[in-house]
This record gives C-alpha cells, sequence and structure tokens, in this order.
C-alpha cells in the first residue's frame, strides 16, 4: 500500500502542472477578444513551452500520471457517499480523456505533415468555425470539462490553505474568468476569421488545399482512436468492478456508529466513520468530502477505538496541523473494522474551509479530549 | 351544437398534425442541422456554454457563503413540526436563492451577447425551464425531505416519499415542456404541426402521470392498526382521476383555456382537501423526529386551538386566490385588465375573491365564537337537571343559545354581503324581508312576545336549568329545558310542562339562596317552657354536628314557646337551609325530637280532658279511678 500522502502530492502537482498547460492556453484563446494576431503573437509565451521535447513529455507524464491516479482512487473507493462537486468531479474526470483524445491527435497530425500550418492560429480557428465545426464542439466541451474538474479540484485544495484569506479574492475571480474569456476569445476571433474567409478567397484555398490531406489521415487514424477509447473504456469499467467488488464485499458484515447526541447509523464493515454518518443522513462536518485534508471531520472516539483501523501518515499529519487533542481520530480516515465505536463529533456540521484554515478559532472549550460521553 | 362543432374542428386539427408533423419535423431538424454545423451553430454553443459558466460562477460564489449557513440549517434537529417548518422555509430561501442567482446572471448575460436569430429566445426559455425544474426539485426537497422524515413537513407516508419526489419533478419537467418547447417549435422552428403533436404528446404524458399518481397516492388507505374500526371510505382516487381526465378531454376537444381553468380548480379542490391535515400537523402532538402519520387524536388536540384555524382559513383563502390567478393567467387575461379591475370575468373573479375573504372573515369569527363556548361549556361540564342545582347553570343555559343565535346571525351576513359582493342588488330582498317581518309579526304577536319576554327573563336571570319555579297560574316544576320561546318545566309529578314566556307571568322560584321551614310542637301545659327551649336547641345542635343533614343547614334549629291554649303549650321551631332540602331536614328534626322528648319524659300534647269533680270541696272519689 503506498503512502496516502505521497499518492496524494503526486495527484497534486500532477494535476498542477496540467492545470499550468490549460490556463496558458485558455489565456491564449482568451487574447483573441483582441485579435487573431494577438493570439499569435503570445503563442511562444504561453503554448510554446509544452510544445519541446521537455515540455511536452512533462505534459504527457502528468496526464498519464493523473488518470491513473484518478482511476486508483476511483477503484479505492468505498461507498457511494460523495458530496455534489464529488460526482461533478468524478464524471468530468472520467469524460476527460475520450474527448481530448480527438483534439490530441489531429494536433499531432497536423504538425507533423506542416509544422508551420498547426501553430498558424487562423487556419486553425478557420477550420473550426467554418470547415469542421464537428471538432469546435468538442473542443468546446472539453474545455468546460477540463476547467471545471480543474477548477474544483484547486479551489478545495486552495481553499484549505491558509493563504487562502490573502490569495482568495484574487483566485476566485480568475477561476470564473478565464474560461469566460477564454469562450468569448474564441467567439470574436471566430468572427474575426469568418469574416476573412469571405474577403479572401485566396487564404480560404490555401486551408482548403491543406485540409485535405490532413482529413485523409485523421479518417485513417480514426479506427485507431475508436480503439483507444474502447480501451479506456474498458480500464474504466474495469475500475468500477474493482469498485463495486469492494462495495459488494463486505456488505454481509454490519457495523454500527454511534453517535453523542443518541445519533446512530449502520453501515457496512470497512467504511470510515464518515461514510457511516453520511449515508444515515447524520450531520458531520466534512469540507474535504473526505480527503483527509481539512481536518473537518476529526471525532473524539469515547467506546470501542479498538474496532477502528490504525492511524494512516496522512490522518497524523491532518490531525497535528489542526491541533486535535490526543485521542481524536478523523472520520474519514478511521475505518470501522470491529462491531461499532460511539463517538463525539469535535467541530459543529456548519464547520467551514475557515476550521482547516485557523484551526485555532474552532478549538472549543470541549474540544480538550476530557468530553464526557452521553447517557 | 356549436361546440360539438368546435371539438370535430380541433380533433380535425389534430389529426392533420399528426399527418404533417414527421415532414415538417424531418425538414426543421435538417435546417437545424446545417445551421448548427456552421460558424452560427459554434457561435450560439459557445454562447451557451458562457453563459452556463457565468451563471454557475455566480451561483458558486453564493454558496461559497450560504453553504456553510444551509450546513447548519440542515444539522439543527426541529423538536416540533412548527420549528421544522421555519427550517425548512430558511433552508428553501437559501436554496431558491442560488437557483434565481443562477437564472438571474444567466439571462442577463444573455441580453448582452449578439446571438444568431431565433437562439436567445430558445436560451431565455431554456433558462426559465431550468430554473422551474430546479425550483420544483428545492421545494420537492424541502417539503418532502426524502430519507429524513425528522425534516419532512406534510404528513405522508414515508414508503410514498419517493414517488410523491418523483412525480413532482416530472410534472415539473413535463409542465416546463409544455409551456416552452412548443412555443418554440412553433415560433422558431416555424413548425405548427410539429408543435401541435408536442403539445399532445405531453399533455398525454402528464395525464398519464396524474393519473397513475391519482390511483397510486389516493388510493385506499394502509392496512393499519384496527381495520375492523376504521369505517370504509370512498376512495378520492375516483373522483382525482375523473377530474383529470375530464381536464384532458376538455383540452383534447375544447379551448386549451378551458382545460386549464379545469386543471387549476382540480388542484384547488385537492388541496382544499388536504389542506386540513397539512396544517393541523404542525399542531399535533403526536410529532416526534416525524414518526410518521399524526393519529386522529392529535389532529383533534389541534382542532380545539384557535390559531390552526385561523391558519387554515387563511391557507383557504389564498389557495382560492390563486387559484384565481392561475385562472386568469389560463384564460389569458391582460395585465392591464387586472389592474383596473375591468372586463366581466376580472370583475366576476374579483367578486369571487371578496366572497371568499367573507367567507374567511366569517368562518375565523365564528370559530372563534364557537371555540370559546366550547370550552367554556366544555369546563363546566354536563349538569343534571334534577340534581344540585349549579351556580354555572346559567352559563349552561344562555351558550348554547348565544351559540346558536351567532351561528344565525353570521350566515344571514355571510349571505347578504355575499350576494352583495357578487353585485347582486340586496336592497329590495332587504326591504321585502321588512315587509314581510311586518306581515308576520302581526301575524306572531304572542310568538314576538314571547321571544322578547324570553330574552328579558334570561337577561333577568329569572331562572336557570335545574331549579323549582312556579309561575302566577298553577304550573310548576323543575326547569329542564331553555328555548328561545319556551321553557319546559317537569312537575314533580311526572308531567312536563311546556310555558310560554309570554304567559309564565310571575316566577316564583323556589330554588334561590335559602328556604326558611317552621313547624309547631304542641306540648302538655304543664312542662316547662325553658326545658324544652333548651331541649329543641339542643337536637338543633345535634343536627348540625350530623354528617348527613348537617351541610343542609343554613341555621340550625331552633323553637320557643309561642302560643298556650288550652291545655296545649304551641312551641314554634323553625331552621333555615338551602333550598330543596327543607323536607328531608323536617322529617330529620321531628324525628330526633320526639326521640328527645321521650327521652325527657315529655309527652306530646293530647286531645284529653281532664275532669275534676268536686263535691263540698272534697274530691269525688270513683271506685276503680286513678286519683289526679
Amino acid at each position: 500500500m503506498p503512502s496516502k500522502t505521497l499518492l496524494r502530492n503526486l495527484r497534486l502537482l500532477s494535476g498542477l502542472v496540467l492545470m499550468t498547460f490549460v490556463v496558458g492556453h485558455m489565456s491564449n484563446l482568451a487574447l483573441g477578444l483582441h485579435s487573431v494576431a494577438a493570439m499569435g503573437a503570445a503563442r511562444w509565451l504561453l503554448l510554446d513551452p509544452w510544445r519541446n521535447p521537455v515540455g511536452g513529455g512533462l505534459l504527457a507524464l502528468c496526464a498519464v500520471v493523473h488518470t491513473v491516479l484518478g482511476l486508483y482512487a476511483i477503484s479505492a473507493r468505498r461507498s457511494w457517499t460523495m458530496s455534489r462537486t464529488d460526482v461533478v468531479q468524478l464524471v468530468l474526470g472520467l469524460l476527460t480523456p475520450p474527448m481530448l483524445i480527438t483534439h490530441v491527435v489531429a494536433t499531432s497530425i497536423a504538425s507533423d505533415f506542416d509544422r508551420n500550418f498547426q501553430f498558424a492560429y487562423g487556419r486553425m480557428l478557420a477550420v473550426y468555425w467554418s470547415f469542421a465545426p464537428k471538432y469546435a464542439f468538442q473542443q468546446l466541451f472539453v474545455v468546460m470539462i477540463v476547467w471545471i474538474h480543474g477548477a474544483l479540484g484547486l479551489y478545495s485544495w486552495l481553499v484549505l490553505l491558509p493563504a487562502w484569506r490573502r490569495i482568495g479574492g484574487v483566485v476566485l475571480p480568475v477561476l470564473f474568468a478565464v474560461p469566460i474569456l477564454a469562450l468569448l476569445g474564441f467567439a470574436e476571433s471566430g468572427r474575426e476569421v469568418l469574416q476573412r474567409l469571405e474577403s479572401d478567397p485566396a487564404w480560404k484555398q490555401l486551408i482548403i488545399d491543406h485540409l485535405r490531406p490532413i482529413s485523409a489521415l485523421l479518417e485513417q487514424t480514426e479506427s485507431a482512436q475508436n480503439r483507444v477509447v474502447l480501451g479506456y473504456a474498458a480500464v474504466v469499467g474495469l475500475v468500477i468492478a474493482v469498485m463495486l467488488a469492494r462495495m459488494l464485499h463486505a456488505r454481509s458484515q454490519p457495523v454500527r456508529v454511534d453517535y453523542d447526541g443518541g445519533e446512530s447509523a449502520l453501515g457496512r464493515r470497512g467504511l470510515s466513520v464518515l461514510e457511516i454518518g453520511q449515508g444515515a443522513h447524520v450531520a458531520h462536518a466534512h469540507v474535504c468530502a473526505g480527503r483527509g485534508r481539512c481536518g473537518t471531520c476529526r471525532v473524539q472516539v469515547l467506546q470501542g477505538a479498538e474496532s477502528l483501523s490504525l492511524r494512516n501518515d496522512l490522518e497524523e499529519a491532518t490531525l497535528a496541523r489542526v491541533h486535535a487533542p490526543p485521542g481524536a481520530r478523523l472520520g474519514c480516515q478511521a475505518l470501522v473494522l470491529g462491531p461499532g465505536v460511539l463517538v463525539t463529533r469535535l467541530l459543529p456540521a456548519h464547520a467551514d474551509a475557515s476550521a482547516a484554515r485557523e484551526p485555532a478559532d474552532w478549538v472549543a472549550e470541549g474540544d480538550s479530549g476530557q468530553l464526557e460521553p452521553a447517557p | 351544437m356549436s361546440w360539438l362543432l368546435a371539438a370535430k374542428g380541433r380533433t380535425d386539427a389534430l389529426a392533420a398534425d399528426m399527418a404533417q408533423a414527421p415532414l415538417e419535423w424531418q425538414a426543421w431538424i435538417d435546417a437545424l442541422a446545417i445551421s448548427l454545423m456552421s460558424g452560427t451553430g459554434v457561435r450560439a454553443v459557445t454562447y451557451c456554454l458562457i453563459l452556463l459558466l457565468i451563471g454557475g460562477s455566480v451561483e458558486w460564489l453564493f454558496w461559497t457563503y450560504a453553504y456553510a449557513p444551509l450546513r447548519a440549517l440542515q444539522a439543527t434537529l426541529a423538536r416540533s413540526a412548527r420549528e421544522a417548518l421555519a427550517l425548512g422555509l430558511r433552508r428553501l430561501l437559501l436554496l431558491c436563492s442560488g437557483v434565481l442567482l443562477f437564472t438571474g446572471a444567466s439571462i442577463a448575460a444573455a441580453a448582452v451577447l449578439s446571438w444568431p436569430e431565433g437562439v436567445q429566445e430558445a436560451v431565455v426559455a431554456v433558462c426559465l425551464w431550468l430554473m422551474v425544474l430546479r425550483l420544483a426539485w428545492a421545494v420537492a426537497e424541502v417539503v418532502l425531505a426524502p430519507g429524513r422524515s425528522a425534516r419532512r413537513l406534510v404528513p405522508v407516508r414515508a414508503s410514498h416519499v419517493p414517488w410523491l419526489m418523483a412525480t413532482t419533478l416530472l410534472v415539473a419537467l413535463l409542465g416546463g415542456a409544455a409551456r416552452f418547447l412548443p412555443d418554440l417549435v412553433e415560433q422558431i422552428g416555424q413548425a405548427p404541426h410539429s408543435a401541435g403533436v408536442l403539445r399532445l404528446a405531453l399533455a398525454t404524458l402528464t395525464t398519464l402521470l396524474l393519473l397513475v399518481a391519482a390511483f397510486g397516492f389516493m388510493g385506499r388507505p394502509p392496512r393499519l392498526a384496527a381495520p375492523h374500526v376504521r369505517l370504509p371510505a370512498f376512495p378520492r382516487s375516483f373522483p382525482a382521476a375523473a377530474l383529470v381526465l375530464l381536464g384532458y378531454s376538455v383540452w383534447l376537444l375544447g379551448s386549451p383555456a378551458l382545460s386549464g381553468v379545469t386543471m387549476v380548480l382540480a388542484v384547488v379542490l385537492a388541496l382544499q382537501m388536504v389542506l386540513r391535515d397539512a396544517v393541523f400537523y404542525f399542531w399535533s402532538s403526536h410529532w416526534d423526529m416525524g414518526a410518521g402519520l399524526p393519529g386522529a387524536a392529535a389532529t383533534d388536540a389541534a382542532a380545539s386551538q384557535l390559531l390552526p384555524h385561523i391558519v387554515l382559513s387563511a391557507s383557504r383563502f389564498g389557495v382560492v386566490a390563486i387559484g384565481l390567478g392561475a385562472c386568469a393567467m389560463a384564460l389569458d387575461t391582460p395585465l392591464a385588465e387586472l389592474a383596473t379591475g375591468q372586463g366581466p370575468l376580472v370583475r366576476f373573479g374579483f367578486s369571487l375573491l371578496g366572497v371568499a375573504a367573507l367567507g374567511l372573515l366569517t368562518n375565523l369569527v365564528w370559530i372563534a365564537i364557537r371555540s370559546t363556548i366550547d370550552r367554556r361549556l366544555a369546563r363546566i361540564g354536563p349538569l343534571d337537571p334534577h340534581g344540585e342545582p349549579n351556580p354555572d347553570a346559567r352559563l349552561l343555559t344562555l351558550l348554547p343559545l348565544l351559540r346558536v343565535s351567532a351561528a344565525m346571525v353570521l350566515v344571514v351576513l355571510l349571505v347578504l354581503s355575499s350576494l352583495w359582493a357578487i353585485g347582486i342588488e340586496i336592497t329590495p330582498l332587504l326591504a321585502g324581508a321588512g315587509v314581510l317581518g311586518l306581515a308576520l309579526g302581526f301575524g306572531a304577536q304572542a310568538l314576538v312576545r314571547d321571544v322578547i319576554a324570553g330574552i328579558f327573563f334570561l337577561a333577568e336571570d329569572a331562572f336557570r336549568v335545574g331549579e323549582y319555579i312556579e309561575s302566577g297560574t298553577t304550573t310548576k316544576g323543575t326547569v329542564e329545558r331553555i328555548t328561545l320561546r319556551t321553557v319546559a318545566l317537569r312537575h314533580h309529578n311526572g308531567p312536563l310542562h311546556f310555558v310560554p314566556y309570554g304567559s309564565l307571568g310571575t316566577v316564583r322560584n323556589n330554588s334561590r339562596d335559602w328556604v326558611i321551614e317552621k313547624f309547631n310542637l304542641p306540648l302538655p301545659i304543664d312542662v316547662d317552657s325553658e326545658t324544652v327551649r333548651k331541649l329543641i336547641k339542643k337536637v338543633g345542635e345535634a343536627m348540625l354536628q350530623d354528617e348527613e343533614v348537617g351541610p343542609m343547614l343554613r341555621e340550625p334549629l331552633k323553637g320557643k314557646l309561642s302560643r298556650i291554649d288550652p291545655g296545649v303549650k304551641i312551641f314554634r321551631c323553625k331552621f333555615e337551609t338551602v333550598p330543596g332540602k327543607q323536607f328531608d331536614v323536617r322529617a330529620q328534626a321531628i324525628k330526633r325530637l320526639e326521640a328527645a322528648l321521650r327521652a325527657a319524659g315529655i309527652g306530646f300534647a293530647d286531645g284529653r280532658q281532664t275532669v275534676y269533680l268536686q263535691r263540698g270541696g272534697e274530691p269525688l272519689l270513683i271506685e276503680g279511678a286513678r286519683p289526679a
């Protein structure tokens, strides 16, 4: 079992690299609000670093690592209980690779075929806007999917950092503005390109001439693309099968979590305290949705501590960061392996991200580990 | 027969729609595909995505602030149904704000962008449709609270909740589609036949859904405990299904507006039927963590309070008002007409609203009066007319009378004001009633006299139920019943007199305050008066101590020498008791006096005379006679 902290950091890092690329790509698109020429002019800064073997290799590595780690995370899921953002994240993340593949194949074929053609933004836009709108739709949806996936991931990571108080006011508007500006730039530059197509027949003819062999090549690779997509679908199916198998495996071993307020929840053996509580609609704070980052789901175990799994490195680190009292556990990391536990929630259910950023403000006087069990 | 012709025309049009829709539809789809696969299509899709992003961003920003309060509200456990309602409303406010922000931001952004022709309308319609769906979802989630029975705001069975939720969402989906889609197809796609078919399909689907819902949710009650106790009731699903079918048939054959009105009426009726349970649910005493349906006893507990009734009446009125508004919308009444109150239908609608308001007001007054009187009566309890006279007897006499009179006055007022509100002239009616009243008055002079005399008797508190009275004539008896015109007197021999107040005359009430009873005690002339007086006083004190007789006495028995007749000393005894007990006490007193006198060696005066015969100063002795 690899270290949870290592996996988490690896996923975060690869995601950040990918996000940097996407931000650059989209900022370049946003320049279309000015002119197509401006898009071309900024290319060396925003896109070209990823075009050389080092940048491209890093990008490809990060994409593979992020995808594999994401699939691993899905296969390691223990239950269906997840927040709405988690569902969005998961679905969009699964959709990204097959939607992106055409874009990657088409651009690499085109750039292999004629290095000059690919990087002329105007010509690419003309293809999208006039000759093959199908690819334009694909692009638009990929942009949306990748951006929402990335923005959700970035936000849920950043919002827990103490620095969020200072940078939040900038980051949040940027997260909103970048895709909107990119799409506006795409629309504006499209208008410009369409006008040029009308007024410049020679340019139009040039594009048509270049396009013919490329589209022929694309058609040839279509079956290969389909095979890749099919293979990906098979992998996803396998991952989901693994997840389902894990869920069904422990189905017949019910365990019980009692809360200090008299509420109680039934769940399967091997689920975390938080997951069992969520399944029974017990109000239990969980800002990071069970990733072990925020520490808001921490509980004090009053009875049955021996039923819980041992602490992992992630849990240790988070508990130390939020100044948890001795004996406290993270509800999302402590798996219930024995018959049952009695816990008390250390934070109220409405605890938000500030509880992770400024844990000292949220330590109540009863939070010293001296809590009495409820009668 | 014109409506038959209209219906025929309508079905013919539907058939024509069906016949021509596929071709038209195909043509439209082809045109759409062509325009989508061009710069125009790309621009439209780009703009749509921008709208989604803008709306989503604004809503996300909202939730970064609102999510923690929402979680806090969700985590709060309600202790009563009313608390749950307050919490639910606050959650609904948050949820709806998010939806409205999304819609508002998207539509505002749509106004700024320069759209290809026809797309903007479609986008706005889709935004609104989405809003309807999400609002329906929010409301259903807050009201039905699937999976969280402690937050549920309506008395429904837990097993029904997922299905009710699904039905609500499906109806919202289909209703939104029916509202927005056909118009779009007709205006943008220039495909009226397809729009017609779309309308037909949506209406049919909705009807089927509602029929299934009617039989699923309003069917026979569940087999709970004690099925033999529950009286069989007519299943409500049949009238509900009939109404749905009626609305559908009217839509199919007649005008859509009329069908809309029918559906609104059906909804208003259905709501009015469930409103009582829904409102009293919040006052039911059995509410604990949403244990399920409150029983009949719990609703009865709520029924005795005034506030639930006020809320119920207000909700009934609100439902009627909203229903009328919905009818106005279904009939496409122009807003200007609504505002100025012109147009016959609008005026009629406002009149109906006025009548409903009057009904609400009357109902409130009636409930206030009735519940006050009922509570008072319940506190006094039932009264036995032949038992002890009770100080509350007068209330018990007057309150039911007051209740009936209030009901009559309220009904008359309501009817007259309703007629007036609808616009029917009531002056002739009143005048007619006046003339009629005059005629009746002459004819029924005695009746009027009785009623008025009765009012004064009651106002002056001349008698109450349970009192023994004698009227000026020979009638006497215990008051058993008091009505507007007569009083029923039970004679102690059994007969029941019905005496009109008018002929009651002087009333002698034997049951008020106290009674003084006197009787004579003749004793021989040679007893010592002082001894006898003390003896009587002693008997009186003993009676005062007695457990049985003592409480009846107000003044103890006393006696004194009142007259001396030849050979007899007559002692006059008297005592004071509570009304109606004097006969029992007198019997007791005489019994005790007899015993006491016998113990003291004093006999009662007998009627025998003693004759002394004398001759020359010497008593004449007779052989065998006892010496004096």
